[in-house]
């Protein structure tokens, strides 16, 4: 909530006392006194095994690196980045911080993120090597990165099996295309009292990359450069699809504030949402009903391409010695050891593959844990989610949300209410590209 | 009043102090101070951000803008829906912040003791759970899949409700959340009021063979008046702004904006683009309308509180 | 008793009894869930089959619950107490003397209530972090230290107070102290103590002045622990109903002794 009250006001004066060093300083080669850097995550604001696996990553951290002192500080994921401006605005610094990949390059433009190229190149390269090209690229802005891609998803299809084989369904064979997704969908419909389909993609929840998945695996996309394009063709007609499932019974029209909860309830045969919660979703279903997991489904044959929710890590210090503890630390949270114990933990994708196959970090799991495999495979397709740019990003993606969502659920054609909001959300894109 | 008091009591400190009174200053300091520092002050610098571009960060400069900021929020197409929205909130409101608390209040007077303090302590309980739970509590209980409400409505042979789908239904969902949670607020100080009437008013009109509406109607409401005026305005200056949690916890302002008010477009609007001009803007905005609107019933209340003379 | 006000009693008790059950239901939705194991969350039954602790065990390990719960306790008593001294003595100034600029400043203070928070958030916070106040229960209680509701509340309570008791007092050449404090105050008990319950539910509600001010979550309040159970991966619904289970519990059996004062007080200024 506080994303939007932090900017309500200032004090200009402290604000401009905080201004950046004119001179960029080179990173420290090393530490040789004791430093304390803070950590913003919204990993350590959920109670439980997110909170308690990132504190035992910053202690494992802390501990092999004694001069370093890390103060965590947890803010929700929706409020962590006014919180960090907040903390901007009063001259606290931030040294290193978790945000999600919508504010990407507002990151980068006005937080002052820190290019890793510029600051660790070589470094860069040496750690890079590993991890999967496509999530790297996610964090990036003009061919720089300022993100390291960090917490990680994809959107999967969490299966009903007990509603499925109650509608006449094999759930061992779920559905693969939209156009199967529709049939399962009216026949749960019909032959049952509970609800066929639901994308987590509308709502107050933020399922921004939901929508942008189904647009991108029909091979559209919602701007480029600067020009929106999510009501052309490809784009377009990806809600339109979803308005026809909603027509046609197939689509669950339930409260979109509480789809998990439908879906925990066992109330819903199939919804397509981050695999983040899939932990929450086993936990849930243990003796209630059978889950399933199944990739996202494709329009015809076309391949699908799965965008990510998730976070990247982004190096706001500026002072070189801090920024050489900041960076050891992003390391070290993007290192097979974390990745193992974030994706075993927390159940986030580990952005090392390697570590997949290797029995001395994360096989053991991945054989007792085979759900995680329809997520794995989408790891080598993933698109990059595409963020907006401009000081008014914010609402820009949200009017495209919000006419999303009026297309599929409202009564109007679903390309003029597309339209008519790309017009207007236009008017607020930055004019250059 | 004041004035009946005020002679007596000045006479006093004028003998020590002839012109200008430093006591009643002294008392008034620490609130002052509290409000001056951390009210007004930001207040003011708002008021200077609102005629800026700029989102507080060391990395760009406020950029001058006029009255830009206050045109561009002025024609959103969406304020006229979000401003009538607005007005339902409050209306929904005065029956459950007012009319229902007063009738508890006075209903309960006449009972005994042991059963209307439990009443009275029952119905105050909402009060004392955090509106972030009250939120998702209502959620759950109204969802039509797994919600007790829809679970009970169903039993009773009718179909299932919408609360949170239905944009015709949406609000008053709003509206019932907001109120649930106030009821006990306004039952307390009503019943607070209720108490401190002076029996011997009441006995002498029994004594004259006035029945219990009468007595209501002639005493106790009169009496009542000054803080049935406050709930009432609490409500039409509050109202909205307390149904901003819910909204923001539960609807987002949806379906399609039915859920919307002034508070929570100005947040959207204002506050989602990260632009410390418009968000202040909205502020003052919100500010003066809402002042003005207190300074009718301030007005309004002095000459209810004479009528009781 | 005659017919009639037998059926009107019976009336009113049924419409007690209907407004209880609407009052009380939820949160009777909120104490329960807290007892059901994981598997019954969604249950429709009144009661859970199988009652754990597991939900309480789990939010005492999660979080510092307990030490969370005594700061808030601190955080709000200190901000109650707070606003009942600032506000009896601006209401003492405003209703016992006549001052020139003492109507402006009554509706000075009354406009304070109206300022959104959002307006003043941030430049609070520039402020505290300069006064060196993060991460302080001072910091907490400060800025809430004076509140309009307070002061109006209780000019509204001292001008129904009778005047020929103060001038009686005035007569034997008492001070205004200890007018306020020997005449005025004990009087005054019920409008305190219920401004007093208010204040203090108001502060312990409090969660976007603290997710800013305190940085480290054992100095933090009860609001941000809820949160931490409610993520945009879902709710945690047992863990999340058992800590607002606990978070409630100090305010209802504060709320439970006040209330009992509240009520003798009623009995005493029934007896003059």
């Amino acid at each position: 909530m506080l994303r939007r009250t932090f900017l309500a006001t200032g004090v200009a004066a402290v604000a401009l006392t905080a201004l950046a060093p004119a001179l960029r300083a080179e990173m420290a080669a090393g530490i040789t006194a004791p430093v304390t850097i803070s950590f913003y995550s919204y990993n350590l604001a959920s109670a439980g095994l997110n909170n308690d696996t990132t504190m035992g990553l910053i202690n494992d951290f802390m501990a092999e690196n004694p001069l370093i002192k890390v103060e965590p500080i947890g803010a929700p994921s929706n409020e962590i980045l006014s919180r960090v401006q907040a903390d901007i605005v009063a001259g606290q610094e931030p040294d290193l911080a978790q945000l999600v990949f919508r504010d990407l390059i507002y990151a980068a433009d006005d937080l002052g993120a820190e290019a890793l190229e510029d600051l660790a190149g070589d470094e860069l390269a040496a750690h890079a090597e590993g991890m999967v090209p496509s999530g790297l690229d996610l964090g990036r802005v003009d061919g720089k990165t300022y993100g390291l891609a960090y917490t990680f998803s994809t959107p999967v299809m969490f299966i009903n099996a007990d509603i499925f084989r109650e509608a006449g369904l094999d759930p061992k064979n779920p559905p693969k295309t939209w156009a199967e997704v529709k049939e399962a969908g009216m026949a749960i419909q019909q032959k049952t009292d509970k609800y066929g389909f639901f994308p987590g993609a509308f709502g107050p929840i933020d399922g921004t990359f939901v929508y942008q998945s189904i647009v991108m695996s029909n091979g559209g996309i919602v701007r480029e450069g600067n020009t929106l394009t999510f009501a052309d063709q490809p784009a377009a007609d990806a809600v339109a699809m979803l308005r026809d499932l909603r027509d046609s019974g197939a689509y669950a029209e339930i409260d979109p504030a509480s789809h998990m909860d439908t879906f925990a309830a066992g109330k819903l045969g199939m919804f397509l949402f981050t695999s983040a919660v899939q932990n929450r979703f086993i936990k849930a279903a243990d003796g209630k009903f059978e889950l399933e997991v199944a990739a996202m489904p494709s329009f015809g044959d076309k391949p699908t391409a799965p965008t990510n929710s998730g976070s990247a890590l982004f190096l706001l210090s500026k002072d070189p010695v801090k920024q050489r503890a900041a960076w050891e630390l992003m390391k070290f949270l993007t290192s097979k050891h974390a990745y193992t114990q974030i994706t075993s933990k927390i159940g986030y994708l580990p952005l090392r593959l390697d570590i997949v196959d290797d029995p001395q970090y994360l096989k053991p799991w991945v054989d007792a844990h085979p759900m995680i495999q329809p997520n794995l495979e989408q790891l080598t397709r993933l698109t990059p989610n595409m963020a907006f740019a401009g000081p008014n990003y914010r609402q820009v993606e949200n009017m495209m949300k919000d006419a999303a969502t009026e297309a599929v659920l409202g009564d109007e054609d679903p390309y003029e209410v597309l339209r008519r909001a790309q017009v207007q959300a236009q008017a607020l894109m930055p004019a250059d590209g | 009043m004041t004035d009946a008091v005020a002679p007596s009591a000045i006479r006093a400190p004028a003998r020590l102090l002839p012109r200008v009174q430093v006591a009643p200053w002294l008392y008034l300091l620490p609130t002052l101070a509290v409000l001056f520092v951390w009210i007004y002050l930001p207040l003011f610098q708002s008021f200077q951000l609102s005629f800026t571009q700029w989102n507080m960060l060391p990395t760009k400069t406020p950029k001058p803008v006029g009255w830009a900021n206050y045109r561009n929020l002025l024609a959103l197409p969406e304020l006229r829906q979000a401003a009538l929205n607005t007005v339902w909130y409050v209306v929904g409101l005065l029956p459950l912040s007012v009319v229902i608390p007063l009738a508890v209040a006075i209903l309960t007077q006449d009972l005994t003791g042991r059963l209307r303090n439990l009443y009275r302590a029952l119905i105050f309980i909402p009060m004392i759970v955090p509106p972030i739970v009250a939120a998702v509590l209502w959620r759950w209980l109204l969802n039509e899949d797994y919600g007790l409400v829809n679970h009970i409505i169903a039993g009773l042979g009718f179909p299932t409700v919408k609360f949170f789908q239905n944009p015709d239904i949406a609000l008053w969902t709003m509206v019932w959340i907001t109120g649930w949670k106030l009821m006990g607020f306004s039952t307390l100080l009503l019943s607070a009021a209720n108490g401190t009437i002076d029996p011997g008013y009441l006995e002498a009109a029994r004594m004259d063979g006035a029945n219990r509406w009468q007595i209501t109607r002639d005493i106790r409401l009169p009496l009542l008046s000054p803080t049935i005026l406050l709930l009432v305005m609490m409500t039409v200056l509050f109202g909205a702004q307390w149904s901003f949690v819910y909204i923001n916890a539960i609807t987002d302002g949806g379906p399609m904006g039915a859920t919307t008010n002034i508070f929570f477009l100005m947040w959207k609007y204002g506050f989602q683009t990260f632009s410390a001009g418009w968000s202040a803007t909205a502020g003052i905005m919100t500010f003066v309308t809402f002042g003005l609107l207190a300074l009718l019933f301030l007005g309004l209340s002095r000459k209810v509180a004479f009528h009781d003379n | 008793m005659t017919t009639r006000s037998r059926a009107t009693t019976v009336a009113t008790h049924g419409a007690m009894i209907l407004l209880v059950l609407t009052a009380v239901v939820p949160v009777y939705w909120m104490i329960v869930t807290a007892f059901r194991p994981e598997i019954e969350i969604f249950s429709l039954r009144l009661l859970p089959q199988q009652p754990t602790l597991e939900n309480f065990a789990f939010v005492l390990t999660a979080i510092p619950m307990l030490k969370m719960l005594g700061n808030t306790f601190v955080m709000a008593a200190a901000t109650a107490l707070a606003q009942i001294l600032t506000g009896l003595f601006a209401a003492y100034a405003l209703t016992c003397w006549r001052f020139p600029g003492g109507k402006v400043v009554q509706s000075l203070i009354a406009l304070s209530w109206l300022v959104p928070f959002q307006v003043t958030m941030i430049p609070n916070y520039v402020l505290s972090t300069k006064l060196g106040l993060l991460n302080t229960t001072t910091g907490l209680v400060l800025p809430n230290a004076a509140a309009a509701f307070a002061v109006l509340v209780l000019v509204n309570a001292m001008k129904s107070f009778p005047r020929q008791v103060i001038e009686a007092a005035r007569m034997d050449d008492a001070g205004h102290w200890r007018i306020l404090w020997e005449i005025i105050v004990p009087n005054l008990r019920p409008a305190i103590a219920s401004l007093g319950v208010l204040a203090f539910i108001s502060a312990w509600n409090e969660y976007f002045w603290p997710l800013l001010l305190i940085r480290k979550i054992e100095d933090s309040v009860v609001q941000i622990g809820l949160q931490m159970f409610m993520t945009q991966e879902g709710n945690q619904w047992g863990p999340l109903m058992a800590a607002a289970t606990l978070a409630s519990l100090p305010v209802f059996g504060l709320y439970l002794v006040l209330h009992r004062q509240v009520i003798d007080s009623f009995m005493k200024s029934g007896l003059k």
